[in-house]
């Protein structure tokens, strides 16, 4: 998943971080089918690709292609996910396809208490999200 | 395969040869179990094997000791020294077995299984046994316990026992312990520690009640300073009076063992007979007295102690399939409906919470919580250190019949209010009740517990076999407490890796729910499994990474005299001449005269800027004991002397000026060893290590200081000697180990660093032996002495051999005397030590976790460039070549 970067300047003013301590969690996600690939900025950026790739070629060990794969990528990883998807149908001679979806990804802020006076508080701050479905279309 | 047999090596037999899958059980007895091409070859195997087999002396026939009378004796015996978990026997046949702290624990499993083990932790789920951790019980009024715990922790660690959270009962809490009013020296160890919920039903009065978990090699220590804290003097005798049931019988046994030696077959017979009635599973503390007091209250506090060692089961699930696994294993017990149930069942304290509304509204609320947990795709999604309570069925009943792994269903994912309330604020506060906190109804469960001989003939005589058992009333109902650890929460990367649920179980259950988790798809972990979740945890691993506490020095030392023997049984050549590789300490980490070092050294480079007398205290060498220094260490020696002593002399010039003002301060911190666990102060630290990150947290955090000497002094002045934890990450080549030293680079190697694409790190130049010389001399005179020795008569040569051998003799390739300057030794400056480190399969680098000294860590850092803030070189033990690492603080 992408580091989720986003001004926080907004968020700490109100908050004396003396009291508290800012933990970010994970986002919520749902259980991973073999074609979901989510895309994130620490691995290398041709790497992803070609693990995409290789899941609509088929893998060296036999197993099938897939017919379409989702590329999920949150906040900062949207650009990196679109150009993977842009880059794969760039280089399949016109029999893939490509479909966007966005959405909006609820994440939540851990605000860790520093004294014992105090509750431990949860934010939750929005990010958006793309999901694009890359699939194979017969070419005419 | 044929050709791997064909070409078999001579010193293997013909069935190791086979792959594995083709292997089967006791082929190397029957020769028929083998494929029929290589029986012929196996039998003339086995006929030599025969031969050089040796008789075994039993006392007893096969068949007599796998009776299960005398199997139960025997394992009651052979406890009766270190404790057994109850998960033991199931260990002891996959796992390699060590004793440790008094148990017998699984150190690894005897498969090869470290990385399918790290992938369990990430991907999957890896399970573990903690039964072997202590718990202490606090009973009492809330005001009462928390003034006196408040003199054992600081707030300046974190939150304390206090924290409005954790006091509810809501969440667990962490905190270090130290002894009353000491901080920050003279520290205790870690504990976690979860308090009962207030809001019982049925529990009107005000006492509290209050587990503290903690390691065993601490229990020792904190329970002795939580008796004179709480001023719990008087021991209990209510419960020495009754002692447990489950525990008398193992110690009555002890004389049928005796006796067992000369076998008559009459009194073999009156055993059985006797024992019919008394022999009972050894469940708990089987080494325990049990007329030792195991709980203590305060005549003026009224807080009553109690050691609960071993009354609990504690088992650990890591990653995120421990929701499927614990959903899937674990079945919310069933209400008793019916009043003819009454008569049948055991479980009383059940019907009788059946029967009252607000326990089955509690019921229904926490299996619905359960329930929702198994749509939540990892633990860390979860509010960190989040308890919730349970009743569950007898989870040997629904048992698959084979095992399998539970997988997440896409349709328990929900997205809606209450799963989002969940993840927000956690477990409701009435939803972590539990039963478990009720010692009679716990003892009771234990007791009523259906044998699994018992069981098993039930399902045996099933109509239909393979279908449900169905048990009714009878069927046991077990309260369990689920506790949620966070994984990794500090730093930036991988956060909440190696999350899970800790599940709480009354003893005597273990193995009833070991199994079940089995089948689901848990892999089991032991020690070493401990060691990398922490590490790459990036926290201390317990007892080791304290090195202030007492069970850390004393886990220190076992380690060094492991690490010196196993060296000293290779031959000289053939291991590594610390000497010359200019390791001066290679098995121990001597802290305290690293920390010594570098304050004089600091003092020595500022004159004037503030003298006390600590200064004068000569490092203490820890640990060794030191013969005399012989010439050669003295001429060693001389390069860093003039430094010392210049120092010295300067010192003593100013003592008096400075005596009367640290005279207090030194009073209030001392030249003792101590960590630096201020959190206000770590997190100032780690905002200086990390490059130019001042200037990205500068709009957010207004008040933080910069990197000033006025800002360094404060903190040396009030912790002249004090050690920090540290993560490192190679940048570029290199895999460190345990022992490494971690160094100051010099600006040559950083320009050389920034300069060369390829640059790997500095070399350290050869240095001399000094002592090879002299361990040729002392070859020599033995020899004489052997020489005159054999002219002499013998009675005589033995007498004189003695004083030679009271001589410590030199061991080659090992600093002998006491250790030079430890930080100016080698070509550059020594920082601290490595006490963890590996590859590490997370980043794909190497990683190390270690101490480094706070003076040293500042004076490097205000010498660096904001550019290469942060880097340090690392130098295992036993090479020559420095690495290029970064150095973080994470809070």
């Amino acid at each position: 998943m992408a580091e989720n970067r986003e001004p926080r300047g907004a968020v700490e003013a109100e908050l004396d971080p003396v009291e508290y301590t800012l933990r970010k969690r994970l986002p919520h996600r749902l259980p991973r089918r073999p074609n979901d690939i989510y895309v994130n900025m620490k691995t290398d950026f041709k790497a992803q690709l070609a693990r995409c790739q290789k899941l609509l070629d088929g893998g060296s060990r036999g197993q099938s292609a897939c017919a379409e794969i989702y590329i999920h990528g949150l906040g900062l990883a949207i650009n990196r996910a679109i150009n993977i998807a842009l880059q794969l149908q760039a280089g399949s001679f016109g029999s893939l396809q490509v479909a966007a979806n966005t959405s909006t990804v609820e994440l939540v802020d851990e605000l860790e208490p520093e004294i014992d006076s105090r509750e431990p508080l949860t934010r939750i701050r929005n990010n958006s999200a793309i999901h694009i479905r890359v699939f194979r279309v017969t070419p005419k | 395969m044929l050709k791997a047999v064909a070409q078999k090596s001579s010193n293997s037999l013909v069935f190791q040869t086979l792959p594995r899958h083709m292997r089967r059980r006791a082929m190397s007895h029957n020769v028929k179990r083998l494929p029929r091409r290589l029986q012929e070859m196996a039998k003339k195997e086995a006929e030599k094997a025969a031969h050089q087999k040796k008789e075994q002396s039993k006392n007893k026939c096969h068949k007599a000791r796998r009776c299960h009378l005398n199997r139960t004796l025997e394992f009651n015996r052979r406890q009766k020294r270190n404790i057994w978990l109850e998960t033991h026997i199931w260990h002891a046949k996959r796992f390699h077995m060590v004793k440790k702290w008094g148990y017998c624990l699984g150190e690894r499993p005897t498969t090869k299984s470290h990385r399918a083990c790290y992938r369990a932790m990430t991907n999957l789920c890896l399970l573990q046994d903690l039964s072997y951790y202590c718990c202490l019980e606090l009973k009492g009024k809330e005001e009462e316990i928390l003034k006196a715990l408040s003199q054992m922790c600081s707030t300046d660690t974190g939150l304390t026992f206090a924290a409005v959270h954790c006091l509810s009962g809501k969440r667990q809490g962490s905190v270090m312990l130290y002894q009353a009013n000491k901080y920050p020296r003279d520290m205790l160890g870690p504990v976690t520690f979860v308090w009962k919920s207030k809001t019982t039903p049925g529990d009107s009065s005000e006492d509290r009640q209050l587990w503290i978990w903690l390691h065993p090699t601490l229990k020792l220590a904190v329970l002795e300073e939580m008796k004179t804290t709480c001023q719990c003097s008087e021991p209990v005798t209510s419960s020495v009076c009754v002692p447990d049931p489950l525990l008398t019988p193992a110690q009555e046994e002890s004389q049928p063992e005796l006796t067992d030696d000369k076998i008559g077959k009459k009194r073999k017979r009156k055993d059985n007979e006797k024992s019919a009635q008394r022999t009972k599973k050894t469940i708990g503390d089987g080494t325990r007295d049990p007329c030792q007091p195991r709980s203590w209250v305060s005549p003026t506090t009224g807080i009553v102690i109690s050691d609960l060692t071993m009354e609990m089961n504690r088992f650990r699930l890591i990653g995120p399939l421990s929701h499927c696994i614990l959903t899937s294993a674990l079945r919310a017990a069933p209400l008793h409906t019916g009043e003819e149930d009454a008569e049948e069942t055991p479980h009383h304290w059940w019907t009788d919470t059946s029967k009252s509304s607000d326990g089955v509204f509690l019921h229904q609320r926490q299996e619905a919580v359960f329930q929702l947990l198994g749509g939540i795709s990892s633990p860390a999604e979860i509010p960190a250190g989040s308890i919730l309570g349970l009743t569950v069925r007898d989870p040997r009943v629904n048992l698959p019949p084979q095992r399998s792994r539970a997988l997440p269903h896409l349709e328990r994912y929900r997205d809606d209010e209450q799963v989002r309330q969940l993840l927000q604020e956690g477990v409701p506060l009435e939803c972590t009740h539990s039963f478990i906190w009720n010692q009679e109804i716990c003892s009771s469960v234990t007791e009523n517990k259906i044998p699994d001989q018992d069981l098993n003939r039930m399902r045996s005589e099933l109509l239909v076999p393979g279908s449900q058992l169905v048990l009714g009333p009878r069927e046991s109902k077990i309260p369990i407490l689920l506790i949620q650890q966070p994984g990794k929460v500090t730093g930036k990367d991988r956060l909440g890796w190696g999350s899970g649920w800790d599940v709480l179980l009354p003893k005597g259950w273990g193995m009833a729910f070991w199994i079940p988790f089995i089948f689901r798809g848990a892999r089991v972990g032991g020690l070493k499994e401990a060691t990398v979740h922490s590490q790459y945890r990036r926290s201390p691993n317990i007892p080791g990474d304290f090195p202030d506490c007492l069970a850390g020095v004393r886990f220190a030392e076992e380690q060094s005299k492991d690490l010196l023997e196993k060296y000293k049984r290779r031959p000289p050549a053939k291991r590594p001449n610390y000497v010359k590789l200019g390791t001066l300490a290679p098995f121990c980490c001597p802290w305290e005269q690293l920390t010594g070092d570098w304050e004089s050294r600091v003092r020595a480079s500022m004159p004037g800027a503030q003298d006390d007398p600590r200064r004068l205290e000569v490092p203490s060498v820890p640990g060794e004991t030191c013969q005399p220094s012989n010439e050669a260490g003295i001429s060693e020696n001389q390069p860093t002397k003039p430094e010392v002593t210049g120092c010295e002399a300067h010192t003593g010039t100013e003592v008096v000026l400075g005596q009367g003002a640290s005279e207090n301060h030194a009073a209030a911190t001392g030249s003792q060893l101590c960590v630096l666990r201020n959190r206000k102060l770590l997190r100032q630290l780690s905002a200086w290590c990390g490059p130019g990150s001042e200037a990205r947290r500068a709009p957010c955090r207004g008040q933080q200081e910069e990197l000033t000497r006025k800002a360094c002094l404060s903190i040396l002045d009030e912790f002249p000697r004090a050690l920090v934890w540290v993560s490192l990450s190679l940048l570029r080549k290199g895999s460190p180990e345990p022992q490494t030293m971690i160094c100051v680079p010099s600006e040559e190697d950083l320009l050389q660093l920034s300069q060369d694409q390829g640059y790997h790190g500095p070399r350290e130049s050869k240095h001399s032996d000094p002592f090879k010389s002299l361990i040729l001399k002392q070859k020599e005179k033995k020899k004489m002495e052997k020489r005159r020795n054999r002219e002499l008569t013998a009675p005589e040569g033995l007498a004189a051999g003695a004083p030679t051998a009271g001589q410590k003799a030199l061991t080659k390739g090992l600093w002998s005397g006491p250790l030079p300057g430890l930080t100016s030794h080698c070509s550059r400056l020594l920082l601290g030590f490595v006490t963890q480190g590996d590859f590490s399969m997370s980043v794909g680098c190497g990683e190390a976790l270690g101490f480094v000294s706070v003076t040293g860590l500042l004076e490097m850092l205000s010498s660096q460039s904001a550019a290469t803030r942060g880097l340090v070189l690392l130098r295992p033990p036993a090479s020559l070549q420095y690495r290029f690492a970064r150095l973080a603080i994470e809070v």
